[in-house]
């Protein structure tokens, strides 16, 4: 042993729990009461949208829950932080002072420890609870729903399907349309990668997964247009695949379906060239093709070729399928898809092109110089 | 040295054997086999890719200054956010808390001459510049886009860049495999005699339990990182859905790897903290046993709760529930040790160092991030932030305010004990208050720029702007508090290298701590310690002698910090 | 400790000798290197369990198993040869410990025979894997379906477990003719038998999972 002998170190006292304790705790359950009492009753549009009006009654769950959470999340914060704050200055150090006086040796204290394990455990058995409720809302529902559609995310938008309506709605011109106190159910998939399905205001979303179907359930209750977003990253044009949903009285709704059902059965039958309308056509390309191609030159590929000179490229007089770019040509390729040493592109189905929106994309293609 | 010293089994065990010195250049500082060498490789590393990563960062930041992407392309953001990540999390702080930390201390506090193991120790360090090389070769070949979590089917377009990205992480998962394994052994076989399991310093409890779970966990990680590079390169159909694959299952085998690891960055760091707060308290860690079983419940629960992370993600929905239960869970040992810190604090006798700075900033903000990380618990509220930059603030809280932090605590801590002289204390403290502030500015916003619906890695956010003018505010003010991290960075390597040169001289143990690490000399001998010392209790009574017989050195039996280190000259026999 | 204790080869049936008897810093050191070994076999254990866990993932999601490719459903993998070789594979773990049990009995050439034994069933084995893989790949292949993705992959990272194994062994029966092995310090013989029954009971495993389920 290498030790010299010295005297026990001094232990350093004070009244109770501390120099101005109580007053602290006083203050910080004070800062957690006003706290919890603007959660509680203050207008949080500013943090979760639609807070103070819910857009649909799992939104209004969602948001119970959150506040339930910011209670006592905010309070175990306050005194734990004040406590950090207001110790580090009544206990510390003081300059000058001997180096030799040491705190109060305790090791621990079994009550304390029993009671700052069983609050926090009970806490989190009601947070349990509360969250089961509302999680079996949102999975399984009612076992009836009024509406059920289907949302189907491709790169970089999402496709829309409604009962009775032949084809789909995409987000590139139209939005999404839900009505007001009818019971909905959203079937959620991908056509590719993973996407994910979410507007802000419903507070739920759902990853679109090739080989799944999801499903979210809920009653929209109160009106109004919201922006959809992808919220897991899904290539290039991620940030751009954004679309709106419209909730609206339930008429709004059926009349705006109903229209949408006239629109399909008078949507050409066939493709006519003619009238395509190129600055449309400009808005397809933007949505559907700039993940895989660029206005470029033929040489500068993203996955496909550059199509800025698709028409009147001398090293490149041909389209890929050999054929010249004539419309009728290429809107083919853009109807069957194409499979060959370059590459594959999908086909009308896959890429979720309708009659017009080939007319309108062959416009804009032919346009181009 | 004195007369009358019992010879114990330890004079005559394997690990009682003194090797002689290593010869060379090479031999002493590139191919080391001593743990503390090693360690300082790590840590050099580790700061250069912090500082490399970081700058992604910064680009990320700069970026969205500006609702429609100021400075990138969404290519080039979507490399950088994925190459932060990617290198953050396997280049910078992996290597730093298991490498680093855990290599230069454990040992010493365990009382023993180097790890297990030592030329694995090598090996474990050396596969991570080649990692590093072939990770940073992404960029030759367009980069990988999908994040650090390179989801399929999207992450397959990354091509050769995706199967690189493969390789090089798989080759960090057998580092850190090796790691743990080594650590796990040296832990289990090489503790100094009298130094029981609940004689261990709680930094030892916190690598035991880092590093059973680095063993186990990274090896899952290899597999899904296998997996990939098989559908990336040879198509083999694992997780494309036209094949009977399933996307749904590489998140599964990686998550399965990639939530242990988030505990893997933070046992660590909870274990700095529960040295550096006794010792600047001048008082025991406040409920030692619950602090060490907690850490093992949370290593093992850490194994259950991998499905949070894919909530929305086209989990099973009965699945949902288990997962959200035990996440909850784990809230408890980690609430029972903040708790249990604050009460160590309490009544102590405080010395506001640098390293009790960090320490108590880390009380701060890692309760943030855990009570956030409640937030995301519940499914219901899942389905809200999953997604959003609210996810991105939590984690940058528990692992920036949380790992990170307890890292930075770290340094100038035992600095003094790699190299024998303290580093400037009032560059640390300046240090500290840019970094606390900074990183504060930076993540706090985010917390409800995520709950009105900013999505995370968005290279624009154009659309979210037009209905949240104030997203744009927000976004630039985080950018200018990104910039005092940045200069915290700056100033932390600077004090490094300033300080190896020009530091005041710490002696043996200038804070007056009481683990075996301050009972020998700084730096220590390469062998650590001449005679294996005898432990005969826990290292945290201040009232009490140094539990310890047969040390090397004469000690004061109540060691106080230093005059350098508190300007007063210390009563007693002192440095 | 006594000289008298430290174990001859002679060639007659001795007492083995423990190691801690003999050398208290071998015996720690070879503590020390035991769990090691053990541990690294266990994150074997799971690295070969995250592969079982996505084979019985993709298994139990498929619609139907064996999986359906280009309109036909595949057959199921036929279980007789890869019976036979696993009695191969099995017959090599039960050589190989009495190889060990030689060694520590101090019965030098009946560990080597034991040994060779061991090595050529290992090399049988990966010959019918070889065989088995040209039955299978007739039908499935790597990258056609789940179900080859998985069989080939498991197999496959088996298979090389086994022929790292071979050249281990191999190089123990090197390293026992160059003496570097005594009748108390043979850690490299008692790792090669551990690793060696790893790669039995993985075997096991993967038999039932692919063969008899």
């Amino acid at each position: 042993m290498a030790q010299v002998s010295a005297p026990q170190p001094k232990q350093v006292r004070f009244a109770g729990l501390g120099p101005g304790f109580w007053p602290v705790t006083a203050v910080l359950t004070a800062l957690s009461i006003a706290f919890a009492l603007w959660i509680l009753y203050a207008p949080l549009d500013a943090i979760l949208p639609g807070e103070s009006h819910e857009v649909t009654d799992r939104a209004a769950d969602v948001d119970a829950l959150f506040k339930f959470m910011s209670v006592f999340g905010g309070a175990i914060f306050f005194y734990v932080s004040g406590y950090v704050v207001y110790f580090a200055l009544v206990f510390r150090h003081r300059a000058g002072e001997a180096t030799d006086v040491v705190g109060v040796q305790v090791h621990d204290s079994p009550r304390l420890e029993f009671w700052w394990t069983l609050i926090p455990a009970l806490l989190l058995i009601v947070l349990s609870w509360l969250s089961i409720n509302v999680w079996y809302k949102i999975q399984f529902g009612t076992t009836a729903p009024a509406l059920t559609m289907e949302v189907v995310g491709h790169q970089f938008s999402f496709e829309y399907r409604y009962p009775g309506l032949k084809g789909s709605i995409y987000s590139t011109t139209d939005a999404m349309h839900l009505p007001i106190g009818r019971s909905v159910r959203i079937l959620i998939t991908s056509a590719d990668v993973i996407h994910q399905f979410w507007a802000p205001e419903i507070r739920l979303k759902a990853s679109a997964v090739p080989g799944l179907v999801q499903n979210l359930n809920f009653t929209p209750t109160a009106p109004g247009t919201f922006d959809i977003e992808c919220t897991e990253f899904c290539g290039i044009d991620h940030s751009l695949m954004t679309g709106k949903l419209v909730i609206e009285s339930s008429d709004a709704f059926d009349r705006w379906l109903a229209s949408e059902k006239l629109k399909v059965a008078a949507a050409p039958a066939t493709i006519d060239f003619a009238k395509g309308d190129a600055a449309a056509g400009r808005q397809v390309f933007t949505q559907k093709c700039s993940a895989c191609h660029a206005l470029a030159p033929f040489s500068q590929r993203v996955v496909g070729p550059g199509l800025l000179h698709i028409t009147d490229d001398p090293a490149h007089p041909k389209l890929v399928d050999g054929k010249p770019p004539t419309p009728e040509n290429i809107g083919e390729i853009l109807q069957n898809g194409f499979s060959g040493p370059i590459g594959s592109m999908p086909n009308r189905t896959a890429n979720g092109l309708s009659n017009t929106a080939i007319a309108d994309l062959v416009a804009y293609l032919v346009s181009l110089k | 040295m004195e007369a009358g010293t019992t010879t114990s089994h330890a004079d005559h065990g394997a690990h009682d054997h003194i090797h002689p010195p290593p010869e060379g250049f090479i031999r002493k500082y590139v191919f080391s086999l001593d743990h503390k060498v090693i360690a300082f490789q790590y840590f050099t590393m580790g700061l250069i890719f912090m500082m490399v990563a970081g700058s992604f960062g910064e680009l990320i930041r700069l970026q969205l200054t500006s609702p429609t992407g100021a400075i990138m392309s969404h290519a080039t953001y979507n490399t950088m956010f994925t190459m932060h990540g990617t290198a953050m999390v396997w280049l910078v702080l992996i290597p730093l808390v298991t490498g680093a930390a855990g290599n230069f201390i454990m040992p010493l506090q365990i009382g023993a001459r180097d790890v297990a193991f030592p030329w694995l120790n090598m090996l474990s360090f050396w596969i991570l510049p080649v990692a590093a090389i072939v990770l940073f070769s992404t960029f030759l070949f367009g980069g990988a886009h999908a994040g650090w979590t390179e989801y399929p089917p999207v992450s397959l377009a990354d091509g050769t860049a995706g199967a690189l990205w493969c390789v090089a992480i798989f080759l960090v998962g057998i580092s850190s495999t090796m790691t743990g394994l080594n650590f796990l052994v040296t832990i289990v076989k090489m503790r100094a005699p009298g130094m029981t399991w609940t004689r261990m310093p709680l930094f030892v409890w916190a690598t035991f339990a880092t590093a059973l779970m680095n063993m186990i966990a990274t090896v899952a990680l290899s597999d899904a990182l296998a997996a990939l590079f098989f559908e990336h390169v040879w198509n083999v159909p694992f997780f494309d859905a036209t094949r009977g694959g399933s996307a749904v299952l590489y998140q599964h085998m990686f998550w399965f790897y990639s939530h242990p690891a988030v505990y893997i960055f933070i046992l660590p760091a909870f274990g700095v903290i529960s040295e550096v707060l006794p010792t600047f308290s001048r008082k025991p860690i406040f409920g030692y046993k619950l602090i060490a079983f907690s850490s093992m419940a949370i290593a093992i629960l850490g194994f259950a709760v991998w499905a949070h992370h894919m909530f929305p993600g086209g989990l099973a929905p009965w699945l949902q529930l288990p997962f959200m239960i035990l996440t909850f869970a784990i809230g408890i040992p980690t609430g029972i040790k903040i708790f249990s810190w604050l009460a160590t604090i309490w009544g102590g006798r405080l010395y506001l160092t640098s390293p009790m700075l960090y320490a108590m900033g880390f009380l701060i903000t890692f309760t943030f991030g855990g009570i956030t990380g409640v937030f995301l618990a519940s499914v219901p509220a899942d389905l809200h932030e999953h997604g959003t930059v609210y996810v991105v603030a939590h984690f940058h809280y528990v692992v920036a305010g949380g790992a990170v932090l307890g890292f930075l605590a770290a340094i100038p801590y035992w600095f003094p004990k790699a190299t024998g002289r303290l580093m400037d204390e009032r560059l640390s403290k300046i240090g500290f208050w840019l970094f606390f502030i900074g990183f504060n500015g930076t993540f706090f916003p985010m917390h409800w720029l995520g709950l009105e619906g900013m999505p995370r890695r968005y290279a624009s956010y154009a659309a979210f702007a037009a209905t949240n003018p104030d997203a744009v505010f927000w976004n630039r003010f985080e950018t200018a508090f990104s910039f005092l991290m940045v200069a915290s960075v700056g100033l932390l390597a600077f004090n490094v290298i300033w300080s190896v040169r020009h530091g005041k001289l710490a002696g043996i143990n200038p804070w007056g701590a009481r683990t075996l690490e301050w009972m020998i000399s700084s730096p220590p001998p390469y062998y650590n310690f001449k005679k294996i010392p005898i432990v005969l209790d826990r290292p945290y009574d201040f009232d009490k002698p140094l539990p310890y017989r047969n040390l090397d050195n004469d000690v004061d039996p109540y060691p106080s910090p230093i005059a350098a280190v508190t300007g007063v000259k210390p009563v007693g026999a002192g440095a | 400790m006594a000289a008298t204790t430290v174990a001859q080869f002679d060639g007659h049936d001795a007492v083995a000798v423990r190691y801690h008897d003999v050398d208290p810093v071998y015996a720690e050191t070879r503590d020390i290197r035991l769990l090691g070994f053990v541990l690294f076999l266990v994150s074997d254990c799971v690295f070969f369990g995250a592969f079982i866990f996505a084979y019985l993932y993709l298994r139990v999601s498929a619609p139907t198993w064996p999986p359906v490719l280009n309109g036909h459903q595949l057959p199921w993998f036929d279980t007789a040869f890869a019976a036979l070789n696993s009695v191969v594979l099995f017959g090599s773990g039960v050589t190989m410990h009495f190889a060990l049990e030689n060694w520590k009995h101090l019965n030098r050439r009946k560990f080597t025979s034991w040994l060779i034994a061991t090595i050529v069933l290992g090399i049988g084995f990966l010959l019918g894997q070889a065989h088995e893989y040209s039955l299978v790949l007739k039908d499935v292949s790597w990258w056609g379906t789940t179900m080859g993705a998985s069989f080939f992959t498991l197999t496959g990272l088996h298979g090389f477990h086994v022929f790292v194994g071979v050249i281990y062994l191999t190089t123990l029966l090197i390293q026992t003719n160059r003496g570097v092995y005594t009748g108390s310090k043979y850690f490299g013989l008692t790792a090669g038998t551990l690793y060696w029954h790893f790669v039995d009971v993985i075997w096991v495993a993967l038999f039932f999972l692919f063969y008899l389920w």
